[in-house]
């Protein structure tokens, strides 16, 4: 029996179309503090539409969102308050070109939640040294490697502190030989305890990490589980014909 | 041979009726201290005017479908401002500066007499035009993910806005940019319509009292481009600096 504060984001009946195009159609979980949540489907599901609601980065067309119990599809919310709490990795990395590499990560404890120059470098640099590249704090983004791009891209997120992470699909622009140290940066983090919302192709991730995995496909969660659950005694048809295609 | 020696004769005598002879070299200076008062200052108001144009611009239409979602004040604020920056735009872009300063100078600001202050307003809104779609072009070349990382940190919009996208814009349309100032430093030379002694104006007023158009003419076109030389390499030196971040 989970009590009510242990839910981080609840998800109620939530959709989204552009346009005449509905691509979600009602969608209802509840991510626990905690729980690492891994999202899987076909392209074009939807899946990474639903991870891009749960910051308002797509503004759902109906439903509502509760985060730390605040409904933040609510226009009086201040999302961007919100949104500080809500980690995000993104699939091209976004890293901020223009700046060093400590500065993508500073900037932000900076400005928006007062920290001082030397308090955020110096965290930063911690975040750094975990994932292994303290000493490109000085490098631009363009000087980075794919997968260094996408380690510091996590840190970038972790510096604010957050409440939850979502990753939208962090291996995929990655070179093969690369998606291995991006995994093993967010198996250390699922293992610190941290929330997390992911959406990948990585199954192997999905078995090995995920507390439940959801399956969507055509804008709703079609089957959920834990890993073995799922992947193991797949119910639906669609979901055994997407396996079928994933598994080797 | 004896020809060469006569026109180089002639030229040091024409020298010294057109810049020597009555302190003429002054309205150079004069009419150069114009050009660059009209041109700095215009530059200052339509930089100005050209972020705040882009902004409304770009937001809109980069938020058009969640304002639409939210619908109420915002929307309809949003969709008259950026009406008004179309307009502003539209008549801008669809008319001769030489018209605009006319009208300003003739129309508007009838009472004022000093066509300085006129010049700068004139070229100002007139700048102000093309740099807000040079600015625009710039925001909307930016990839939308540089925008939702920003976002995602919890920077509101116009925190994103300014420290995320306009430094990389702004380097993107820095050539740009400096096209259009060079365009203006010599858009200024028909601020003569208006009783103002600019560099042209004072060059070609010294060809009118010496009847001599050579001199006057060729020197007030070396300067000006001389002005862009130092203008064009100025630029070129700040993006070399820019360009640190891309290895």
């Amino acid at each position: 029996m989970t009590t009510k504060t242990d839910i981080l984001i609840d998800v109620k009946n939530l959709q989204k179309s552009f346009g005449e195009i509905d691509v979600l159609k009602g969608i209802n979980t509840q991510i626990k503090k905690g729980e690492v949540v891994v999202i899987i489907g076909p392209s074009g599901s939807g899946k990474s539409t639903f991870l891009r609601t749960l910051n308002l980065l797509e503004m759902p067309t109906g439903g509502k969102i509760f985060f730390e119990g605040v409904d933040i599809t609510n226009p009086q919310t201040n999302i961007n308050l919100h949104r500080q709490k809500m980690g995000m990795v993104f699939q091209q990395f976004n890293l901020f070109p223009h700046m060093t590499i400590l500065k993508n990560m500073t900037i932000a404890p900076i400005k928006l939640l007062g920290k001082t120059k030397a308090q955020a470098e110096s965290e930063a640099m911690d975040l750094l040294k975990k994932v292994g590249l303290q000493d490109r704090a000085d490098a631009y983004p363009s000087q980075l490697s794919g997968g260094q791009k996408q380690r510091v891209a996590i840190v970038r997120a972790l510096a604010m502190n957050p409440d939850v992470m979502l990753f939208d699909e962090p291996t995929s622009a990655l070179d093969p030989e690369m998606v291995g140290e991006v995994l093993a940066v967010m198996k250390e983090l699922a293992a610190s305890g941290m929330t997390m919302v992911v959406v990948t192709h990585e199954m192997g991730f999905a078995k090995e990490v995920a507390d439940r995995v959801l399956f969507i496909d055509e804008g709703v969660i079609m089957e959920e589980g834990t890993p073995k659950e799922v992947f193991e005694n797949p119910k639906s048809p669609r979901l055994q014909d997407f396996l079928s295609k994933v598994l080797i | 041979m004896q020809n060469i020696f006569d026109y180089f004769g002639s030229l040091g005598k024409s020298f010294n009726t057109v810049f020597i002879a009555k302190d003429r070299y002054i309205q150079l200076f004069t009419g150069l201290f114009n050009t660059l008062k009209i041109t700095a200052g215009a530059l200052f108001i339509g930089l100005i005017i050209g972020v705040i144009v882009a902004a409304v611009r770009s937001s809109y239409d980069k938020n058009l479908e969640s304002l639409k979602l939210k619908g109420g004040i915002g929307y309809i604020v949003m969709s008259i401002l950026n009406g008004i920056c179309k307009v502003y735009l539209t008549i801008i872009r669809g008319t001769p500066v030489v018209v605009q300063l006319m009208i300003a100078y003739f129309v508007i600001f009838v009472s004022v007499k000093d066509g300085v202050p006129i010049g700068i307003f004139a070229f100002g809104i007139n700048s102000g035009a093309y740099v807000a779609e040079i600015f625009r072009g710039g925001i909307m070349s930016i990839d939308n993910g540089q925008f939702e990382a920003g976002r995602s940190l919890g920077f509101n919009y116009v925190q994103t806005m300014w420290h995320i996208i306009i430094p990389q814009m702004f380097k993107a349309v820095l050539p740009t940019l400096c096209n259009e100032f060079i365009a203006l430093l010599k858009e200024t030379s028909v601020a003569g319509y208006v009783g103002v002694i600019d560099l042209t104006k004072a060059g070609n007023s010294i060809a009118g009292v010496t009847y001599n158009y050579f001199l006057p003419l060729l020197t007030v076109a070396a300067i000006y481009l001389v002005m862009v030389l130092i203008l064009t390499s100025l630029v070129a030196r700040l993006e070399r600096r820019l360009r640190k971040s891309d290895h």
